[in-house]
Formats: C-alpha cells, structure tokens, sequence
C-alpha cells in the first residue's frame, strides 16, 4: 500500500557526506585556532552558521499551524530529524536531551524542542504529536505530506532521509541522526552527531545560553 | 540486587541447557529495555554478553505476546553518507572469553508491535537462543537510560 511512500528519495540525499566532511574540516580548524566564538562547545559547529529561518512546517502539536525553526527570543529550539516507529536511535538521543534538560533547572524553560518526521505516512499528526510529549511536555510536531516542503526542510539542515519498502513489505527508514540547536535568528549554531552524550549536550546548551542567544 | 538475581538465575538456566560441564557458559549482565513512548510501538533490549571458554553466537531471541508481537536481532549503523540505519542481523557472534555490548547505537533486541507500553520499573522476560549454550532467559529490566 502506499505507492507514494515506498520510495521517498529526498533530493537531499547526497548531502550529508558533503556536510560531513565539512564538518569535520570546521571542527578541525575551529579547534586548532581556538575561536572565541565556538571553543568549549562539543558539537560541530558550522561556519557561516546555517540559516533555517526560511523553514516553516505544519506543527501537529498546535492544530497544524505553521512552526517557524526559530528559537523564542534568548532560547534555543533543538530540531530533530526522526520516526516514531524508530526504536534505538531517535528514543536514546529524545531521552538523552530530556536528561540534559532536566539537569538544566529553570533554564529548561528556555528551550523547545520540535521534531521533523521523516516518515508522515506512518507518522499520523496524532501519533507524532503523543510521541513528541512523552518526551517534552510542550514539544512541537511537525509534519508535512509534501514532499518537496519535507526535502527543502532536510537540505536547509544538512539532514537527510530515505524511506524504502524491503521485498517482503516492511519499511525501513533511514536517516542523519542528528539534533540541530536553533537561535531567535533561525541559525544553527551547533549540532550534535548521535552518540552525544548528556553532559556534553548539557554544556553545549549552558554554554550557549551563558554567551547570550 | 534484582539485577544480579537475574543474572544468576540466566547463568543457571544458561550452564544447565549446555551438554558439557558449564565451562563454556554464557554469561548476561545488565539486560534492559528503554522506557517507550505511548504511542511507540517499537522498543529495543539490551545487555552485554560474555562467552566462557568456547565462543558461542546468539541466534535469535524471542518474547511473550503479552509483551511485544516479535523480537528480533537488529544493528545500528552509519552509512558513508552519515545516515543512520538499522538492519535484521541473522547472529551476534561472541568471541571466546570475550564480551560483546548490545547497546543504543549498534547490537540490539528490537521488540516490535509493543502489547503495552515500556514502563520503568517494569520486568520482563526474554529468552536468547545461542548456537552453543541453548535457550537462556534473562529478566529485562525496564528504564529511561
């Protein structure tokens, strides 16, 4: 069933070796030049920062007005990029930023988290928006059936995402791992690779409220 | 405490399915399932594995319905393009007087088509067939991380 789902090859394929690679390149030089802006932050930070401002997607969560990936003003907004039939990656990295923030205190209230799902066709608005909540009490869902809305939304990311049918009918999905910390402004300012662990998130996030968001 | 009753009782049902004197024994420390979002019907077990003096391989692993529809081996792994998938993997192999993790991120249990939702606190059994030492039960634990 669902011819339309079984081959979601997002034009953004491609890009996170491009990101990676450059990525990596950033990290290197940003650590061997110890730039003011970045140092003591352990995800990678790219340079000019990515603009995500442009990104604005139904949020579920709020009766399926559009969301802007923005932060509130002097907050930050974590974008992630998942499933919820996803049972290993997405709930270890979701429980691993819900244990960062926990530890956070009254800054916590400074952060919202969105996720993107990747696969809208299992992904109903309702059971995207429970699972984003059991995570994060007011957590937003986004969610669109328009593909082309949902690869413009990966490329602006660097995320990437592929959703196939196996021969005998079960859908595998795919995709970059990865959570984006988002400012006021709609600019990434850092992102966490998966295998982050709390207390680095938990830095990062100090870190970046403390240099002022 | 419960955690090592647990682990005595698996080693006992472990050194009593094999033919030999127990030398060989499978040894599983630590099995625990994350907590599952409500709506989540996909939830994942894990545990680190240590084979005595032979190496053994887990074969397969299966679960009760009254907790999850199938459990199956799965691994974790990044692609050259970064992406992050998850694949069916027919045997976990154990090395002989070593130990393998099965942990976020790479090895595996993933209990598909949950009957409830994964609570912490919760326990359930969970039976891993390995090549040389049979059948062992393990209890699982449920928590957040």
């Amino acid at each position: 069933m669902g011819h339309g789902v079984t081959r979601q090859r997002g034009s953004a394929r491609h890009v996170p070796s491009r990101f990676a690679s450059t990525a990596l390149a950033l990290a290197l030089v940003s650590g061997a030049c110890g730039d003011g802006g970045t140092i003591g932050l352990a995800g990678i930070v790219r340079e000019p920062y990515p603009d995500v401002s442009t990104v604005a997607l139904p949020d579920e969560s709020r009766g399926g007005q559009s969301f802007t990936t923005a932060a509130r003003e002097e907050g930050l907004l974590m974008v992630y990029f998942g499933y919820t039939a996803c049972p290993d990656i997405c709930p270890t990295t979701l429980a691993d930023l819900r244990r960062a923030m926990q530890a956070l205190g009254d800054d916590a209230d400074r952060i919202e988290v969105a996720m993107i799902t990747v696969d809208p066709f299992r992904d109903t608005p309702e059971i995207l928006t429970s699972y984003v909540q059991a995570f994060f009490a007011d957590g937003h869902a986004l969610r669109t059936d328009d593909q082309a809305a949902l690869d413009l939304a990966a490329k602006a990311f660097g995320a990437a995402y592929e959703v196939t049918m196996t021969a005998d009918g079960e859908i595998e999905v795919a995709h970059t791992a990865v959570l984006s910390v988002v400012d006021s402004s709609g600019r990434i300012l850092v992102q966490w690779p998966f295998g982050m662990t709390v207390e680095d998130m938990q830095n990062d996030i100090e870190f970046l409220l403390d240099r002022g968001v | 405490m419960k955690r090592a009753l647990a682990l005595i009782a698996a080693m006992a049902i472990g050194i009593s399915a094999c033919s030999d004197d127990g030398s060989g024994g499978i040894e599983i420390d630590d099995p625990w399932a994350r907590t599952s979002a409500t709506v989540q019907n996909a939830g994942a077990a894990y545990m680190t594995i240590t084979a005595g003096d032979t190496a053994d391989a887990l074969v397969g692993v299966s679960v009760d319905t009254s907790v999850a529809g199938m459990a199956q081996l799965h691994e974790s792994t990044m692609g050259a393009d970064g992406m992050m998938m998850m694949n069916a993997v027919p045997s976990i192999e154990v090395p002989a007087n070593a130990s393998v993790s099965l942990e976020p991120g790479g090895y595996h249990v993933m209990l598909m088509s949950l009957a409830e939702p994964l609570v912490a606190g919760a326990e359930f059994d969970l039976t891993l067939e390995f090549e040389g030492a049979g059948d062992v039960v393990v209890t699982v634990t449920v928590r957040d991380a």
